[in-house]
C-alpha cells in the first residue's frame, strides 16, 4: 500500500470474491463519491423502479440496504457487459462505514475483468490489500479487539499479491519498469545536478534526444502490451480437438485434475464445447474440449462439430488426438491437410497402452486415462504458446489498466519533459515532469525518496567543492 | 539559577541562539572557547547559495541575524541558477571574513540580557531524577546554573585535525578542541558518532598569476538578504572570484601520494560529505574526469589570504604544495595555512524532537554541526530554531514546528530528526518536496508573521510585509483586468498572440516578461520591482504551483495526525518488530512523520492509525 493511501477518501474498488470461475463474482466498491461514480456504468431494470433507462432512479438516490436489478454497460458505445444485481449501502451504516456497494455479477473471470476495468476507466483505484477493513477501522466500523489482525490482514495480502505478482510473467515487467525507472532517475540526477552545483563545468547537454527517444519507445512498448497481456489473464485458448472416442473428454479432465467432461466409450459423448482453465508452466490456459468428429454425423452432431470448428478459429493451439488403436483415418488426413502449415498444431497419439504400433513420426505419445506424457506434453503446450522462447526471455506484458494507466502517465509526464527542454523551460518546472514520472513508475515498484537522487548524482557526478 | 539560558559556543548556531533567547528577554550566558573566534567562517568566505540562500532569508523572516551580517560585510554578491528557474535561484555573496566575524560578535556585545564568557564547558549540571538540565561545568571549574542549555559545539567536540602524518587535537587550524563534553554525552547515554570534514589550503594572494585564469565578476545589482534592507540599500564594494583548473599533472601527483592521504591510509575513521568531495576523494572516484575546477575566493579587503575552493584536502603539505604548483596561474604559489581535515563526534540528531530538545534531557537543546549537519546555513537555522524552542520551554508554551512545506528550515529539522544521518548533511533544494512553493523571495510572506507573534520581529517589519502582500495584490489584480490591446503588440510584438488575453495570462508565455509589460503599461512602473519580480514568478508558474498545492494538502493531512509523545510502541500488538524499534529511537510526532522514516511499511502505519483513531 502506498503509505499515503492511508489517508485518502477517494473511491475504491475490488474482487471480493476468489478470482476465478464461480456461479456469482461480488465486486466492492467504497468511497464518498462512489455511488455517484458507479451509477454511470450502472442502469437499472424493471423490479428496481422502473423499466429500461427512463423510469428507474439512478443509484445515487437509492436507500441503504436496497438491491437493485440491472445491467453493466460501457459508457458511451452501450455495449451491455453483465446482468447484474447491487446491493446499495450508505454512509454510517455500510462496512466501511462510507458510501459503498456490491455488485454481484457473473463469475467469470472475462466478466469480473471487464467489470473492474470500466470502474478503474470511472475513476475507481484499486484498493490496496487490506483496504477496505482499514477504513472500516478508521470510521469505526469494526469493534477488533486485536489491531494484530490489520497488520496481518494487509501483510498476508500484500505479500501473496506480491509473490503472485511477481510469478509469472509480471517479474519481467518489475525489471524492465525498474530499468526505466533508473533511466529516468538518472536524467533526474543529472537535472538537478545542474540545480544544486550551478558552478560545476558540467556538459551543457542534460541528456541526449536519443535517450530520451530510448525511454520513450520502451514506456510506449509496453504499454502497447497491454492487449497480449489482457489475453494472458484470461488464458490463452488452447483446444482439444479430434475424432470422436479419441479421448479429448479423458484427456481434458487429466489436465483439470477433475471429472468436469463425461467420458465414456460412446462415440458423441461430447456435444458441445467445455472450458476450463488451467496453468501450465505459470501460464494460465484456456482449454477447450470440443465434440468429436463423425462421418456421417446426424443433425445434432454436426451442430456440434460447427462449433468445434469455430473455437478452432479462435484458439491459439489445437491439441489434436488420434486414437493409437485405429490409427490415422481419412477424416484425420482431411484435417492434417486443412491446417498443414499450420504452426500451431500438436498431434497427440492417445491410447498407447492399446496399441503395439509406434508412435508415428510428428506424434506425442500420451495415455490421456493414467496422464502418462502429459508433464511432457503441457511443456510443448508451452513452449508452443511463448512460441519457442524461454518464460524468462519472454518480453515483458503489462496485464492490468491499473498499470496501464501508471505507465501512460510516466509516458505523458516523460513528453511533457522532452517538450519542455526543447521549449528551455526552466529546469526546476521540468524536475516536475520526471519526478511525476517517477511517482507513477514508483507506484508499480516502490516509491522513489529524494535520497535516491543524491545517491544518483553523487555516484555519477564529481561535484562539490 | 544564575541565567535563563546558557549557550555553549559562539559559531554561527550560537550566535542565533544567543540573540534569540536575549532578544526575548532571557537572561542569557553563552560560553564559547574563545570569543576572538566568534562568528569565523571556518572554511569557504560565502554565506548562501543553492537551498542556503533559502535558508538565510527564512532565518531573516523568522527574525535571525544572519542575513544582517552579511548585508553589511558582503565583498561580491551573485543570484544563482538567473536562468534555470524561480524555485531554485538563489543569492549568494563571498563576505568579508575578518569583517563578519567582527561584527557578529559586535551584535552579540551590544545586545541586552546577554553576557559572554571565554571557557570551555566539560560538563552538564543536571537533576537526574527529573531528567532535566540545570547548568554546565567550565573547564576552569566554573559552574553556572540554568533552566535551558543550548549546545553548538560545531567541530569542536573531541575534535582532531590531519594533515598527512600529522594529527593533533584540534577543531579549527590553530585552536585547540574542546575535551571532556563528549565523554560526558556518552556517559548520559547518547548516541555519539564521528564525522569529518575538510577545508583547502589558503594561499597569498601576490603569489599567484590571476591573469592566466578567468575572472568571475559579481552582480552589479544587489539583493538584499534581509527584508529590512530595500533595494539599492546596500552600498558593498564587489571584488572579483578567479577560476583556474587542475591538470593530469595534477592528479598524477595526488594518485602517487595518496597512500600518505590520513583518509585513504585509514587513520581517519568518521564519514566524510560526499556532496563536498576532498580533492583526492574527486581524483579516486572519478578517474576518466581530466581536470576539475578551482575558484580562487578572496577572503576580505583587508587581507591578502584567497580561498582555493574546489580542491580541500588532507594531503602532506609539500604534496598540496607540489599538486598545487601543477595549476595553470598557481605554479609560483605560496601556502599561508595548509588544507586540513577535521574529524569531530556529533550526535544522532533522531534523539532530538522536531523542537531540537534532546529526548533524554529536558531543557537541552542542540543545534548546528554538532547534530551531523555542515555549513554556516544550516547552522545559524538550527541555532534560531532551537533558541525559539528553548524560549518556548521557558514560557511554557507549545513549540515552534515548521512544517516541510513551508519552509527550507522545516525540510532540514524533519530530514534531521526523522532520517538521522550518516554523512554530515547539507541541504539541497532537491530534498524539497515542495520547493516550488519554497523560494527565497516568498519567505517574508511566509514565515515574517511568526517571527512577529514569537516576539522576534518588530511591529514595523509586520507591517511592510502588509504593505507589500497588498502591493502585491494590487499588481495581480492590475494584470488579470488589463488585457493586451493592438497597441501593446506594437510596442512588443511578442504579445501580439495574446490579443484580448489578460497580461496576466500574457505572462505565462515563457517568453514575456514583466520587464517587457512594464513597457506596455505605464502604472506598473511605478511598483516597487521586488513586487513585480515576484508577481512575475507567482503568475508564470501558478500552475505548477497549483499542482504542488494539491500534493501539500494531502501530506497536511498526515502531518495533522499527531502522536502523543509518551505513546507506548510496546503495547501495540502488531506492529513489525523493525517498525516498533524505528518508532521507538524516533518517536515521531506525527503519522506523517512516522511515514517517513525509512524500512517503516504501510501495514505498521496502518496499524498506528487504529491504534490512535481508538485512543489507546
Ligand atoms: C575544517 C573545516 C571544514 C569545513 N568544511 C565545510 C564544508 O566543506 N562545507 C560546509 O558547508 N561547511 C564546512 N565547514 C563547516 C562550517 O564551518 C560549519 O558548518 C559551521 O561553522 C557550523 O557552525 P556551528 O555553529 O555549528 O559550529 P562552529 O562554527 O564550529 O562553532 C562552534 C563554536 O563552539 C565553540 N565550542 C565548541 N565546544 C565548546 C565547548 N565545549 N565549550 C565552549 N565553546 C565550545 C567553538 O570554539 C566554536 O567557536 C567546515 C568547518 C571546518 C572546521
Ligand atoms: N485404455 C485407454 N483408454 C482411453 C484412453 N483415453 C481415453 N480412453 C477411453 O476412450 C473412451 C473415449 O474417451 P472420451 O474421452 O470420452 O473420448 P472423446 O474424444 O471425448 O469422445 P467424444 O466426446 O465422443 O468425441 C473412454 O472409454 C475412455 O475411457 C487411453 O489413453 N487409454
Ligand atoms: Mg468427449
Amino acid at each position: 500500500m502506498q503509505k499515503e493511501n492511508l489517508y485518502n477518501q477517494d473511491s475504491i474498488t475490488a474482487l471480493a470474491s476468489p478470482w476465478g470461475e464461480s456461479a456469482v463474482a461480488i465486486i466492492r466498491v467504497s468511497g464518498r463519491d462512489s455511488l455517484s461514480m458507479l451509477s454511470g456504468l450502472f442502469e437499472g431494470r424493471a423490479g428496481s423502479g422502473g423499466r429500461g433507462n427512463s423510469g428507474s432512479p439512478p443509484l445515487t438516490e437509492a436507500k441503504g440496504f436496497t438491491m437493485k436489478h440491472g445491467v453493466i454497460r460501457v459508457p458511451g458505445s452501450g455495449e451491455e457487459i453483465d446482468e447484474v444485481v447491487v446491493a446499495v449501502y450508505r454512509a454510517g451504516r455500510s462496512y466501511t462505514g462510507e458510501n459503498s456497494a456490491e455488485i454481484f455479477c457473473h463469475g467469470s473471470p472475462a466478466i469480473i475483468k471487464r467489470i473492474l476495468d470500466l470502474l478503474y476507466e470511472a475513476g475507481f483505484r484499486h484498493a490496496d490489500p487490506g483496504e477496505f477493513t482499514l477504513r472500516a477501522f478508521l470510521n469505526g466500523k469494526l469493534d477488533l479487539t486485536q489491531a494484530e489482525a490489520v497488520n496481518e490482514i494487509v501483510r498476508a495480502k500484500t505479500d501473496r499479491a506480491r509473490a503472485a505478482a511477481l510469478s509469472r510473467l509480471s517479474g519481467s515487467i518489475e525489471r524492465k519498469i525498474r530499468s526505466i525507472k533508473d533511466g529516468i532517475l538518472k536524467i533526474l540526477a543529472a537535472v538537478e545536478v545542474r540545480i544544486d552545483y550551478p558552478e560545476e563545468d558540467l556538459e551543457e547537454e542534460i541528456v541526449s534526444e536519443r535517450e530520451l527517444e530510448h525511454w520513450q519507445e520502451e514506456l510506449e512498448k509496453l504499454v502497447s502490451t497491454y492487449g497480449i497481456g489482457k489475453i494472458l489473464q484470461e488464458g490463452i485458448p488452447v483446444v482439444l480437438a479430434g475424432r470422436t472416442n479419441a479421448g479429448k473428454s479423458t484427456l481434458f479432465n487429466q489436465f483439470l485434475k477433475e471429472d468436469r467432461a463425461i467420458v465414456s466409450e460412446i462415440h458423441g459423448t461430447t456435444r458441445d464445447y467445455l472450458e476450463g482453465v488451467v496453468s501450465m508452466g505459470d501460464i494460465p490456459i484456456k482449454l477447450y474440449d470440443t465434440a468429436g468428429y463423425k462421418m456421417p454425423a446426424h443433425s445434432l452432431e454436426k451442430e456440434g462439430m460447427k462449433r468445434t470448428d469455430r473455437i478452432i478459429r479462435a484458439s491459439r493451439l489445437i491439441l489434436y488426438l488420434v486414437d493409437a488403436s485405429t490409427g490415422v483415418n481419412e477424416l484425420d488426413r482431411e484435417f492434417f491437410s486443412a491446417n498443414q502449415n499450420s504452426k500451431t498444431l500438436i498431434r497427440i497419439w492417445n491410447k498407447i497402452d492399446l496399441s503395439k504400433r509406434p508412435c508415428p513420426v510428428g506424434f506425442f505419445p500420451v495415455n490421456a486415462k493414467t496422464g502418462e506424457g502429459i508433464i511432457k506434453l503441457s511443456e510443448v503446450i508451452v513452449e508452443r504458446v511463448l512460441g519457442g522462447r524461454s518464460l524468462e526471455s519472454a518480453e515483458p506484458i503489462i496485464d492490468s489498466i491499473r498499470q496501464k494507466k501508471l505507465l501512460e502517465r510516466a509516458l505523458g509526464a516523460l513528453k511533457d519533459f522532452r517538450t519542455g527542454l526543447s521549449e528551455n523551460i526552466p529546469l526546476d518546472v521540468l524536475g516536475v515532469d520526471l519526478k511525476e514520472a517517477l511517482d507513477a513508475l514508483g507506484e508499480i515498484t516502490g516509491e522513489v525518496t529524494s535520497q535516491d537522487i543524491l545517491n544518483e548524482i553523487f555516484s555519477h557526478f564529481c561535484v562539490g567543492k | 539559577m544564575d541565567f535563563d539560558a546558557i549557550v555553549i559556543g559562539g559559531g554561527h548556531a550560537g550566535i542565533e541562539a544567543a540573540l534569540v533567547l536575549s532578544r526575548l528577554d532571557f537572561s542569557t550566558l553563552m560560553i564559547t572557547q574563545n570569543l576572538d573566534c566568534i562568528g569565523k567562517l571556518s572554511c569557504n568566505p560565502a554565506i548562501g547559495g543553492l537551498a542556503k540562500g533559502n535558508l538565510v532569508r527564512e532565518i531573516d523572516a523568522l527574525g535571525g541575524e544572519m542575513a544582517k551580517l552579511i548585508d553589511r560585510t558582503m565583498i561580491q554578491f551573485r543570484i544563482l541558477n538567473r536562468s534555470k528557474g524561480p524555485a531554485v535561484q538563489a543569492p549568494r555573496a563571498q563576505a568579508d571574513k575578518a569583517l563578519y566575524a567582527l561584527l557578529a560578535k559586535h551584535v552579540l556585545e551590544q545586545a541586552d540580557n546577554l553576557e559572554m564568557f571565554q571557557d570551555t564547558v566539560v560538563d552538564f549540571i543536571r537533576d537526574s531524577s527529573a531528567g532535566e538540565i540545570r547548568g554546565v561545568i567550565t573547564e576552569r571549574g566554573r559552574r553556572f546554573t540554568a533552566r535551558t542549555v543550548i549546545l553548538t559545539t560545531g567541530t569542536f567536540l573531541e575534535a582532531k585535525i590531519f594533515i598527512g602524518e600529522y594529527s593533533t587535537s584540534s577543531g579549527r587550524l590553530g585552536e585547540p578542541a574542546a575535551i571532556g563534553l563528549g565523554k560526558a554525552l556518552r556517559k548520559i547515554g547518547f548516541d555519539v558518532g564521528r564525522l569529518k570534514t575538510g577545508t583547502p589550503a589558503r594561499a597569498l594572494r601576490s603569489s599567484l598569476r590571476l591573469e592566466r585564469m578567468e575572472e568571475q565578476a559579481g552582480d552589479t545589482e544587489i539583493l538584499p538578504f534581509s527584508f529590512s534592507n530595500s533595494m539599492g540599500s546596500i552600498d558593498r564594494p564587489s571584488v572579483p572570484c578567479y577560476i583556474t583548473y587542475t591538470t593530469k599533472e595534477t592528479h598524477r601527483i595526488i594518485r602517487d601520494n595518496i597512500h600518505r592521504s590520513p583518509l585513504y591510509g585509514g587513520k581517519i575513521k568518521g564519514i566524510g560529505p560526499r556532496y563536498c568531495p576532498s580533492i583526492e576523494d574527486k581524483v579516486m572516484r572519478f578517474p576518466d574526469k581530466d581536470r576539475h575546477q578551482i575558484f580562487v575566493e578572496p577572503e576580505g579587503l583587508s587581507t591578502e589570504e584567497v580561498y582555493l575552493n574546489g580542491i580541500s584536502s588532507s594531503l602532506p603539505e609539500d604534496v598540496q604544495e607540489k599538486f598545487l604548483r601543477s595549476v595553470p596561474g598557481l605554479e609560483k604559489l605560496v601556502i599561508l595555512r595548509p588544507g586540513y581535515a577535521v574529524e569531530y563526534d556529533f550526535l544522532n540528531p533522531t534523539q532530538l524532537y522536531p523542537s531540537l530538545e534532546t529526548k533524554r534531557i529536558k531543557g537541552l537543546f542542540i543545534a548546528g554541526q554538532t547534530n551531523g549537519t555542515s555549513g554556516y546555513e544550516e547552522a545559524a537555522a538550527q541555532g534560531l530554531m532551537a533558541a525559539i524552542n528553548a524560549a518556548c520551554f521557558l514560557q511554557g508554551k507549545p513549540p515552534l514546528v515548521l512544517s516541510r512545506a513551508e519552509a527550507y528550515i522545516g525540510v532540514l529539522i524533519d530530514d534531521l530528526v526523522t532520517l538521522g544521518t550518516k554523512e554530515p548533511y547539507r541541504l539541497f533544494t532537491s530534498r524539497a518536496e515542495y520547493r516550488l512553493s519554497l523560494r527565497h523571495d516568498t519567505a517574508d510572506i511566509r514565515l515574517l508573521e511568526k517571527g512577529y507573534s514569537i516576539g522576534l520581529q518588530k511591529d514595523k517589519a509586520r507591517q511592510a510585509l502588509l504593505a507589500k502582500r497588498e502591493g502585491i495584490d494590487e499588481i495581480k489584480e492590475l494584470l488579470r483586468k488589463r488585457n493586451v490591446q493592438e497597441i501593446d503588440g506594437d510596442i512588443l510584438p511578442l504579445l501580439q498572440k495574446h490579443l484580448g488575453r489578460s497580461f496576466a495570462h500574457a505572462l505565462k508565455d515563457p517568453q514575456v516578461h514583466m520587464r517587457d509589460l512594464i513597457f506596455c503599461e505605464g502604472k506598473l512602473n511605478k511598483k516597487k520591482r521586488e513586487w513585480l519580480d515576484q508577481v512575475e514568478l507567482d503568475l508564470k508558474y501558478e500552475g505548477y504551483i497549483r499542482r504542488q498545492e494539491k500534493q501539500v494538502d494531502r501530506f497536511k493531512k498526515m502531518e495533522d495526525m499527531k502522536i502523543p509523545p509518551d505513546f507506548d510502541y510496546d503495547r501495540t500488538v502488531g506492529l513489525s518488530t523493525e517498525a516498533r524499534e524505528k518508532f521507538k529511537k524516533v518517536n515521531p510526532l506525527s503519522v506523517g512523520q512516522a511515514a517517513r522514516i525509512s524500512g517503516v511499511r504501510s501495514s505498521d502505519i496502518a496499524v498506528l492509525l487504529v491504534y490512535l483513531k481508538r485512543g489507546i
